[in-house]
């Protein structure tokens, strides 16, 4: 009991510590009953690796053209001036390993094989195939955690790409989260990009993050929209994810 | 108690627990269901050390450390001592037993990291319900192969019938 109130009231980037040995020496067979729940039917939302090669290239094209509005809208604000935009400009792009994949009604999160000593910190933006899919919440010295955009305890700030507003996208689990508080007076279609605002010193430039699923009146608010946002890529069939460190 | 068998079972349901079963959306909850097997079927002072012991696991696997070591060892050790006042011997009454353990566990480790400061615990009263329903289901029938892994009777305290 003593035992548990200690490790309550210690520091949490100690006691991870334990999380993080435990899951460094158990990460083969972690992996492996992580591989065989992932690969049952029930959790497939993607066919083959052709579609995730098109769906890769789908986003890279979508946020071209986000960095192109962007480019286009700056160019427009400093009268004509050209201003070349900067998409991760000096960025260090840090590739790093899934060792285990947590996706269920309660979690999504994954052990990834970086931490500290890669310059791995937490809030950074980590993307798989070329979408952002969540945000380091812990680092060790060489593992970190990173919290998936679909985790319930995710919010994280987001703007559709036919309109300027932002809102904050909170996860509601099964792979799926929501945009909370869009008015209906906002025109929003199924199929709409949905792109992770510009964070200061985390990221510089709105990448895609995810794509509209379903959009209908709010049941509780009508005058507000219900939209229900997937990944813009199959999490569960990714092996690595870049993590972006604008400053290194 | 053979420890070192202890040691396997545990460890077995830690890594299924934290690897092949944790992308299902329905699951039980492995440890739990050990915690209480151990809290039914061996003495007092072995079930309290099993149940922290089962709870530290649940930690190594869970969002952060101590919650779950505390609650499974506070409601381990209720129901060793309520083992010795009732038997739990027959399956509904441990899958009773395990539903009523999961909910009063998982409530308390989820009002517990909330003292650690997890922003917005993922975790709420329905995913403890679920899982405490669906670890009620399943764990019974788990007890008999942990039984024979573990080397214990499961009929030693069954009274002998008086034929007449």
């Amino acid at each position: 009991m003593l035992a548990g109130f200690i490790l309550i009231l210690a520091p949490q980037q100690w006691t991870n510590k334990f999380q993080f040995a435990f899951i460094r020496i158990f990460r083969w067979p972690l992996k492996i009953g992580s591989e065989i729940s992932l690969a049952s039917p029930t959790q497939q939302q993607f066919s083959d690796s052709s579609d995730q090669t098109i769906i890769r290239y789908e986003n890279h094209i979508a946020n071209l053209e986000q960095s192109l509005e962007q480019a286009n809208q700056k160019i427009n604000q400093l009268s004509g001036l050209r201003n070349r935009f900067p998409l991760l400009k000096g960025a260090k792009l840090e590739t790093a390993d899934i060792s285990t994949v947590t996706i269920s009604d309660t979690q999504a999160e994954l052990i990834i094989n970086r931490g500290t000593d890669e310059g791995l910190m937490s809030n950074q933006f980590v993307i798989a195939n070329n979408s952002i899919i969540g945000t380091i919440t812990e680092v060790s010295n060489r593992l970190a955690r990173v919290k998936l955009f679909t985790d319930k305890s995710s919010n994280i700030a987001v703007k559709l790409g036919k309109s300027e507003v932002k809102r904050v996208m909170r996860g509601i689990g099964n792979n799926s989260a929501k945009i909370l508080n869009l008015q209906t007076k906002h025109k929003v279609e199924t199929g709409d990009r949905v792109f992770a605002c510009k964070k200061p010193g985390l990221l510089d430039v709105p990448m895609i993050i995810g794509i509209v699923t379903q959009c209908k009146r709010d049941d509780q608010q009508p005058s507000v929209w219900d939209i229900t946002v997937q990944p813009a890529c199959d999490i569960t069939k990714i092996d690595s994810v870049t993590v972006i460190i604008m400053n290194p | 108690m053979r420890w070192y068998r202890f040691a396997v079972l545990v460890l077995i349901a830690t890594i299924l627990q934290a690897g092949f079963l944790s992308n299902f959306s329905i699951k039980p909850d492995l440890l739990l269901i050990f915690l209480v097997f151990f809290a039914v079927y061996s003495n007092t002072s072995e079930a309290i050390i099993s149940s922290f012991t089962i709870g530290f696991a649940a930690d190594l696997i869970g969002p952060a450390m101590g919650p779950q070591t505390i609650s499974f060892g506070l409601f381990g050790t209720a129901l060793a001592y309520l083992h010795r006042v009732i038997a739990i011997r027959k399956m509904p009454y441990q899958a009773l037993a395990i539903f009523i353990t999961s909910i009063l566990a998982g409530t308390l480790a989820y009002l517990l990291n909330l003292i650690k400061s997890e922003p917005n615990p993922a975790i709420t009263y329905s995913d403890i319900f679920k899982t405490a329903f669906y670890s009620g289901i399943v764990g019974p029938f788990l007890f008999l192969p942990s039984a024979w892994w573990m080397r214990i009777k499961t009929t030693r305290f069954r009274r002998n019938r008086v034929t007449r």
